[in-house]
């Protein structure tokens, strides 16, 4: 009986001691944890004019470089894709946005309006290991895993405005 | 033990007259009827009409630089705007400064000197000192450069107060948060010292020590 | 399977025999009253200072442009949670202060600075000195109004030695001040040495002489109220579990103490005025070092000689650390020395109203009083040795070494 009540009073103590130990870590993990103002919907307005036809301009979006494309008027495309989910997403767009970093291992790819290697039409090209996207981003070939993200974008009035919900509704 | 007692009461005399309540060191009060203390407490209600009231009566001369509040000829800069998309809503004092140098010398030239950014002044201030300040400058701290804005306006003075308190402090559900967070890590402690002390009794009585 | 490991583990690192021979064969005292405590509280603030300062210095900017914004904008809103690691870092400097205040007071009262323990006092006498350097360089960092000027203050300090009869024209006291600032004003070069210092060279040497402290109190032994070495064998106390249990009850008790500050009531320890951005051309109404110094700050202020002020306080310090050659008395701890009683409260009243008087405007009355528990604290020092040879006298009537 005696010996029982000790044993839990030891456990009760114990167990009370690892509650204090993850109370003591759990703000201090917190503080890691990105800050209010990171995670705030920043918004980004680029004009229509400010990005010449079958160009890329790159703007800041959260802290990440953006492609904002300018597809021109009637643009064809004949490359081949491994899936079409971001075409299928942009479809009659010829202005929209995409996050400019590869999704294999980060770098940011360069667009090549006049082919790289053996692909004869534009291209996104990642110089890092040889990534190859389609202008709406899909893969062409290489080790990249899947599409290039499409931040939430929408038009108006000739104004692209990235971070508000609109043609794309989400980070996808 | 009579020793034990008197050590025990006269440092934790000492600590109160330091820490808490120093009664021998001069205090400076300032009076607030207690209608407007109300309303400059009350941050819930009033911060949103004080800021309006603050971007209508202060903002030509004083920024709120931690609410992304400046002066009105900077907020009418577009330069602003380039700069906050690129640092946050929150320049850096020194890029504000050099940047926006001739504004404020511009106020410098008219003022003396460049009228205080107002982020943490109600931490400073105390809201008594800041509503008796605003409504009547002169009175307060005379041969001040403060033009008397406010005079005769005190239910607004104490709104503007309340946006003041509103940047400075948390916000009331931080603030209960943090109580909470406050009450419940003190009765933990407690707790674990009483479990602590009678096992301790209970171990010691058994290897007998005691 | 975490047995196995852990058996694994100690078949080759030997830790539960060191745990046996380090905490359980290790015996004190039983009769150690609460003060004794004191010693693992500060050890406990210590950690405290460590780990909260570690998590401040991945937001903190020394710079003179940006450190009161990345202290009260970054650390105290924009991140989460380090409101909750300042106001820590902030309470418990004052904390840790408080606890080796006591301690220190405690080693008084029990005459633990006697041989055997002369080393553990005057190493601790010297982990005290590193820590108040400490606690001034970290004042600076956040850049307020009290921040800068009480560091303007405190720079001017050793100037007191320029106005002494002949070394003054040495100009000692301005080449440490200089040396203090990094040029003549406070700025840039200031607040980026006193930041490598406050968290990288002043922590490690803490570091160091605490833990040489701690071998110290082993080696030598702990000392007891009774003022009479134990027989270990027969009458002390395993460490673990009765000192560990104890004395961790009563740090739970302290630590209760400690966030009712952190979470509900921090106007003191960070105090409004310093919530104003430095300004060097505006000095605030009240400008007075923090209460940990005020002691000898009120012993300068009340001295009219700036000279004799600035000779006193340091005199203070360095009674302390001479404590051991003073008291040469072969009784030891309080509890057996009516003198020594007496004069140990007139030495803790006189500190605390001292303390207390620094607070106060700087009147005549104030001096004059600041000079009364003045002499009353040198009178503690200077009384030392003349209890010391009263106490010979007894000593030998009373038969000597047999006692």
């Amino acid at each position: 009986m005696e010996a029982s009540r000790r044993d839990l009073m030891g456990l009760a103590i114990g167990g009370l001691g690892a509650v204090g130990v993850v109370g003591v870590l759990y703000p201090l993990v917190k503080t890691l944890a990105p800050s209010a103002a990171s995670l705030a919907g920043a918004t980004v307005v680029v004009d229509e004019n400010s990005v010449p036809e079958g160009q890329v301009r790159v703007v800041s979006w959260k802290g990440k470089p953006v492609f904002v494309i300018k597809l021109p008027q009637g643009f064809q495309w004949s490359g081949k894709v491994k899936e079409d989910k971001n075409a299928k997403l942009l479809q009659g767009q010829s202005l929209y946005a995409m996050v400019a970093v590869c999704t294999h291992l980060g770098c940011v790819p360069l667009w090549k309006p006049q082919g790289e290697a053996e692909y004869n039409y534009p291209v996104f090209h990642c110089p890092c290991h040889g990534g190859f996207y389609s202008p709406w981003g899909d893969i062409i070939a290489g080790p990249p895993p899947r599409p290039l993200f499409l931040p939430p974008q929408t038009l108006e009035g000739g104004k692209l405005i990235i971070g508000e919900a609109g043609f794309i509704k989400e980070l996808t | 033990m009579i020793k034990s007692i008197f050590f025990t009461l006269i440092t934790l005399v000492f600590f109160y007259i330091i820490w808490i309540n120093n009664i021998f060191a001069p205090h400076e009060r300032y009076e607030m009827p207690a209608q407007y203390a109300k309303i400059a407490e009350d941050v819930k209600s009033y911060a949103k009409e004080g800021k309006q009231l603050f971007e209508q009566n202060c903002q030509a001369c004083h920024s709120v630089r931690y609410d992304g509040v400046y002066i009105s000829s900077v907020q009418a800069n577009p330069k602003l705007q380039t700069l906050q998309e690129k640092y946050g809503k929150v320049l850096p004092r020194d890029v504000y400064e050099s940047v926006f140098y001739e504004d404020l010398m511009g106020l410098k030239e008219s003022f003396g000197k460049v009228p205080p950014d107002l982020s943490t002044i109600y931490l400073v201030k105390g809201k008594e000192y800041l509503y008796a300040f605003t409504l009547e400058p002169q009175k307060v701290l005379p041969g001040t450069s403060m033009p008397p804005v406010m005079t005769g306006r005190p239910e607004e003075t104490a709104k503007i107060v309340a946006y003041l308190k509103s940047v400075a402090e948390p916000s009331p559900e931080e603030k209960s948060k943090r109580v909470l967070m406050g009450v419940g890590t003190i009765a933990y402690l407690i707790v674990m010292g009483v479990l602590l002390w009678i096992y301790k009794g209970r171990l010691l009585k058994r290897m007998g020590l005691h | 399977m975490l047995s196995r490991i852990g058996r694994w583990i100690d078949e080759r690192a030997h830790l539960s025999e060191l745990w046996q021979s380090q905490m359980v064969d290790y015996k004190v005292p039983k009769n150690l009253t609460f003060p004794y405590a004191f010693g693992v509280m500060a050890i406990v603030a210590f950690a405290i200072q460590i780990i909260s300062g570690i998590f401040l210095t991945m937001y903190y900017q020394p710079n003179i442009h940006t450190a009161f914004d990345s202290a009260n904008y970054t650390i105290m809103k924009e991140v989460p949670f380090m409101w909750l690691v300042r106001h820590v870092h902030a309470a418990g400097a004052n904390f840790f202060l408080a606890i080796v205040y006591l301690h220190i007071f405690t080693g008084i009262y029990y005459n633990a600075y006697k041989k055997p323990r002369e080393l553990t006092w005057i190493v601790g006498w010297v982990i005290y000195f590193v820590l108040l350097v400490t606690a001034l360089t970290g004042y600076l960092l956040p850049w307020g109004q009290l921040s800068y000027w009480g560091m303007v203050v405190t720079a001017e300090i050793p100037t007191s030695i320029d106005s002494a009869p002949i070394i003054g024209s040495l100009k000692i006291g301005e080449t440490i001040s200089i040396l203090m600032k990094g040029g003549y004003e406070i700025g840039q070069v200031t607040i980026g040495r006193f930041f490598g210092l406050h968290i990288w060279l002043l922590p490690l040497i803490l570091l160091a002489l605490v833990s040489f402290h701690l071998y110290l109190v082993r080696a030598a032994g702990i000392s007891n109220p009774e003022g009479r070495e134990i027989d270990k064998k027969k009458e002390g106390v395993p460490f673990h579990p009765y000192i560990t249990l104890k004395e961790g009850a009563y740090l739970m008790g302290y630590l209760a103490v400690f966030f009712f500050f952190v979470f509900f009531y921090m106007h003191h320890f960070l105090p409004a005025d310093n919530y104003d951005p430095a300004d060097p051309f505006k000095t605030p109404a009240h400008i007075a070092p923090e209460w940990y110094l005020l002691a000898y700050y009120t012993i300068f202020r009340s001295i009219p000689d700036k000279f004799l002020g600035f000779v006193a306080f340091n005199l203070t310090l360095v009674f302390l650390l001479i404590l051991p050659l003073l008291d040469f008395s072969p009784i030891k701890s309080a509890r057996n020395r009516p003198l020594f009683f007496i004069m140990f409260i007139v030495l803790v009243i006189s500190s605390m109203a001292l303390t207390i008087l620094g607070t106060m405007p700087p009147t005549p009355t104030n001096a004059m009083l600041g000079l009364i528990f003045t002499a009353g604290l040198f009178s503690f020092f200077i009384a030392l040795p003349i209890i010391s040879i009263i106490e010979w006298g007894w000593y030998k009537a009373k038969g000597g070494e047999k006692q």
